[in-house]
C-alpha cells in the first residue's frame, strides 16, 4: 500500500555540516500491518515517521500511496491527504488544552469534507475505551487517557494508515502496555499501523520490526507467531 | 462547507484563554474608549462653541470694545474711554447701523433682597438689547425706553439669580438692592445656560444703562456696545466706517494703534478656525496616540500568544488543516476579540463622555464615525499582529510548527 523508494532527507542547519538523517531508505507497508521502527535516539525514526504522514518532505526519493507518488501533491493536496488517508499520534500528544476529549478527537473533523460526521468523535472514543470520560480536558486526564485520546483522534476520520510516534514514551509501564494492546487490538480489527519506538519490548508487540540505524534501514523481520501469541498471552 | 463549524470552534476557543482574550480585548477597549471619548467632548464643545457664537454674535452684528488690541475676557483697568456719545456717533455716521445696544458691567455684585444675597454680574443695557442680543424676559416686561431715558430704579433678573433670592417666591414687583440702590423687580431674563467661559449667564441682573452708569456705578464710560447692520453684507464696510470714527473722535494719529476693539462676525470666524482646529486636529491627535498605544500593547500580546500557538498551528496543518482554515480560524478569533473589545470602549467611551457633556452642558452625540475608526483600527491591528504570524506559522512545514 505505502512504499518508500530511495528516501533521502538532509538537514542543513546553517553553518554547520548537513546532517543525513534519512540514507536511501526504501521500504513497503501492505494494508493490515502492524509495523514498529525501532532504533536509538537520533537514528532517524521520527524523521522517517514525519515523511510517512507528509509532515515533511524528503529531500530526494519518490513516497508512493496506493501507486501514487505524494511528494509530487501541492501543499493543500498534502493537507487533504492528510486528512484524508493518515491518522498521527504525535511524540507530544499535542492535545490542545482546556479542550474537552471530545472535541480534540473531532478536530481532524474540522477540516473534513465529509458532511456526515455525528456521532464519529464519540465512536473513535469508544473504540479506545473512553466513552466515560469524553467531557474531560486533558489536564483531568491521566498519561494513558491522554494518550488513548491521541489515538481516538487519529482514528476518527476513518484514516487508511494510523501513525504513532514514540506512543508509549511518556507512560508508565502498565499504561504502556495498555496502549500497546489497543494498538493490537486495532491492528486486528484491520487498521494499518505503523509505529516508532526505541524500546525493543514495545515493538515486540507488533507484526513486523524494521531495525533503522544512522538513518537507514539495517533489520526487517517479521515476528514469529510463536512471539505473537507469547504476548498476547500476558 | 465547513466554514461555520470552523467558525464555531474559532469563538469556543476565545472562551477557553479567558485571561489572553481579555487582556488583548483591553488594549482594544483603551483605544477605542479614548478616541470615542475625546471626539464626543470634542464634537460636543464645537457644537457649544458654535451656538453661543452664534448666539452672541449674529451675522450681521459687530461688537465695539474699550480698549485696543484684546478678543477675549473682561476690559482692562484703564481702557480708553469709549462712550454713549461714541456710540450715538457711530449711529447717525454709519449708515448700515441698524440698531445699537451699549453694555457697562459690574462683574460680581452682590444683590440683596431681605435677609438673603446672591452675588451676580449687574448689567447695564437700552431697551434694545432686547433685540441686539436676541435675549428677551420669559414673564414680566423688558426694559422699555422710558425707564432707560428716566434712569429707573428697575430690573430684570436672571433665573438663578431669583432662585437664590427667592427661592420659589415670585420675583416679579419685589425691590432688591444693588449696593445700596432700591430696584424694582419687572421680567424674568430668558434661560441662557453656561457660555464659553463655563460661565452662568443665568446669575444676572439687567438694569437700564442710565441707571448702571449713573447710580450704580457714577461713570460716564460704557465697556461695548453691540451694533447691528441691516444686512450681512455691510459688515466689512461698517467695520471701516466705525473704525475711521472712532479713530477720528478718539484724534488718534495716523500710525498707532486703535484704542477699542471690533469683533465682527469676520474675526470671530478668525477666532472660531482656530479653536476649531485644535478641537479638530489636536484631540483627535491625542486620542490618536491613545489608540496607537493601545493597539500597540494588544498586538504585543496577540505576537506573543501567536508564538505560543505555533504548535497548535502545526497540529492543525498535520490533521489535514489548509493554511487557508488556520487564517479564517485567526480571523474570526482576532476579529471577534478586538470587536467585542472595540464595542466595549465605544460604550465606556460614550458613557464617560455623556457625563462630562453633562457637567460642561455640552450636547451629547454618539461620535460614530470616531468608534467606527477605532474599531476598525483595532481589527486591522489583530490582523496583522494576530493573523500574518499565523499565516507564517502556518506555512511551515508541519513537522516543524510541532517541535
Amino acid at each position: 500500500m505505502i512504499e518508500l523508494q530511495g528516501i533521502t532527507r538532509v538537514y542543513a542547519p546553517s553553518g554547520r555540516p548537513p546532517v543525513h538523517a534519512l540514507s536511501d531508505v526504501s521500504l513497503r507497508i501492505e494494508r493490515g500491518e502492524f509495523v514498529a521502527v525501532v532504533g536509538t535516539s537520533g537514528s532517524g525514526k521520527s524523521t522517517l515517521m514525519s515523511i510517512f504522514g507528509l509532515l515533511a518532505r524528503p529531500t530526494s526519493g519518490r513516497y508512493l500511496f496506493d501507486g501514487h507518488d505524494v511528494t509530487t501533491l501541492s501543499v493543500e493536496e498534502q493537507a487533504r491527504f492528510r486528512n484524508k488517508r493518515v491518522g498521527f499520534v504525535f511524540q507530544g500528544l499535542h492535545l490542545l488544552p482546556r479542550t474537552s476529549a471530545l472535541e480534540n478527537v473531532e478536530l481532524p473533523l474540522l477540516y473534513s469534507e465529509r458532511t456526515a460526521i455525528d456521532g464519529l468523535g464519540s465512536k473513535a472514543l469508544a473504540a479506545v475505551g473512553l466513552t466515560d470520560r469524553m467531557q474531560h480536558t486533558p489536564a483531568e486526564l491521566s498519561g494513558g487517557q491522554q494518550q488513548r485520546v491521541a489515538i481516538a483522534r487519529a482514528l476518527v476520520n476513518e484514516p487508511d494508515i494510523v501513525l504513532a510516534d514514540e506512543p508509549t514514551g511518556n507512560l508508565d509501564p502498565r499504561s504502556a502496555l495498555e496502549v500497546m494492546s489497543l494498538f493490537r487490538e486495532l491492528n486486528r480489527q484491520g487498521h494499518t499501523i505503523v509505529i516508532v519506538t526505541h524500546d525493543m519490548a514495545m515493538a515486540g508487540h507488533a507484526k513486523r520490526v524494521a531495525r533503522i540505524e544512522n538513518g537507514r534501514i539495517v533489520a526487517d523481520r517479521t515476528t514469529t507467531p510463536a512471539r505473537e501469541r507469547a504476548s498476547e498471552a500476558r | 462547507m465547513n466554514a461555520i463549524r470552523l467558525v464555531r470552534h474559532s469563538i469556543r476557543a476565545i472562551s477557553r484563554y479567558k485571561q489572553r482574550s481579555a487582556f488583548i480585548m483591553l488594549g482594544s477597549f483603551v483605544g477605542t474608549a479614548a478616541l470615542t471619548l475625546v471626539v464626543a467632548v470634542g464634537a460636543g464643545a464645537e457644537r457649544k462653541m458654535l451656538s453661543t457664537v452664534r448666539q452672541l454674535f449674529g451675522v450681521s452684528s459687530i461688537i465695539v470694545m474699550a480698549g485696543g488690541a484684546h478678543l477675549m475676557g473682561p476690559p482692562r483697568a484703564n481702557a480708553a474711554r469709549l462712550t454713549l456719545d461714541d456710540i450715538e456717533a457711530i449711529a447717525s455716521d454709519v449708515s448700515a447701523v441698524e440698531i445699537w445696544d451699549p453694555q457697562q458691567a459690574l462683574p460680581e455684585a452682590s444683590v440683596r433682597y431681605e435677609g438673603r444675597t446672591a452675588t451676580a454680574r449687574v448689567l447695564g443695557q437700552s431697551e434694545r438689547a432686547e433685540r441686539a442680543w436676541q435675549r428677551t424676559v420669559t414673564r414680566g416686561v423688558f426694559i422699555d425706553e422710558t425707564a432707560v431715558r428716566a434712569s429707573a430704579r428697575v430690573a430684570l433678573i436672571g433665573e438663578t439669580t431669583a432662585r437664590e433670592l427667592f427661592g420659589d417666591g415670585d420675583p416679579i414687583g419685589q425691590e432688591i438692592l444693588v449696593g445700596n440702590v432700591p430696584l424694582r423687580i419687572v421680567g424674568i431674563l430668558e434661560p441662557f445656560g453656561t457660555d464659553l467661559h463655563g460661565m452662568d449667564r443665568d446669575d444676572e441682573v439687567v438694569v437700564p444703562i442710565s441707571t448702571m452708569m449713573r447710580r450704580l456705578m457714577n461713570v460716564d464710560t460704557i465697556i461695548l456696545a453691540k451694533i447691528l447692520v441691516r444686512d450681512p453684507s455691510q459688515v466689512e464696510g461698517a467695520v471701516r466706517d466705525i473704525t475711521r470714527v472712532l479713530r477720528e473722535r478718539h484724534g488718534i494719529p495716523a500710525g498707532r494703534p486703535d484704542d477699542f476693539t471690533l469683533v465682527s462676525p469676520i474675526t470671530v470666524q478668525k477666532m472660531v478656525a482656530r479653536t476649531e482646529r485644535i478641537l479638530k486636529l489636536y484631540l483627535p491627535l491625542v486620542a490618536a496616540i491613545a489608540l496607537l498605544v493601545a493597539t500597540i500593547v494588544a498586538a504585543a500580546l496577540m505576537l506573543a500568544s501567536v508564538n505560543e500557538r505555533v504548535g497548535e498551528i502545526g497540529l492543525r496543518r498535520a490533521v489535514g488543516a489548509r493554511v487557508e482554515d488556520v487564517l479564517l480560524q485567526f480571523v474570526v478569533e482576532t476579529s471577534a476579540t478586538m470587536l467585542s473589545g472595540g464595542l466595549l470602549g465605544v460604550i465606556a467611551g460614550s458613557v464617560a463622555a455623556e457625563a462630562i457633556a453633562a457637567r460642561l452642558h455640552l450636547g451629547q452625540l454618539l461620535p460614530w464615525r470616531a468608534a467606527l475608526l477605532g474599531i476598525v483600527v483595532s481589527i486591522i491591528t489583530g490582523i496583522l499582529a494576530g493573523v500574518l504570524p499565523a499565516r507564517r506559522a502556518a506555512r511551515l512545514d508541519p513537522v516543524e510548527a510541532l517541535r
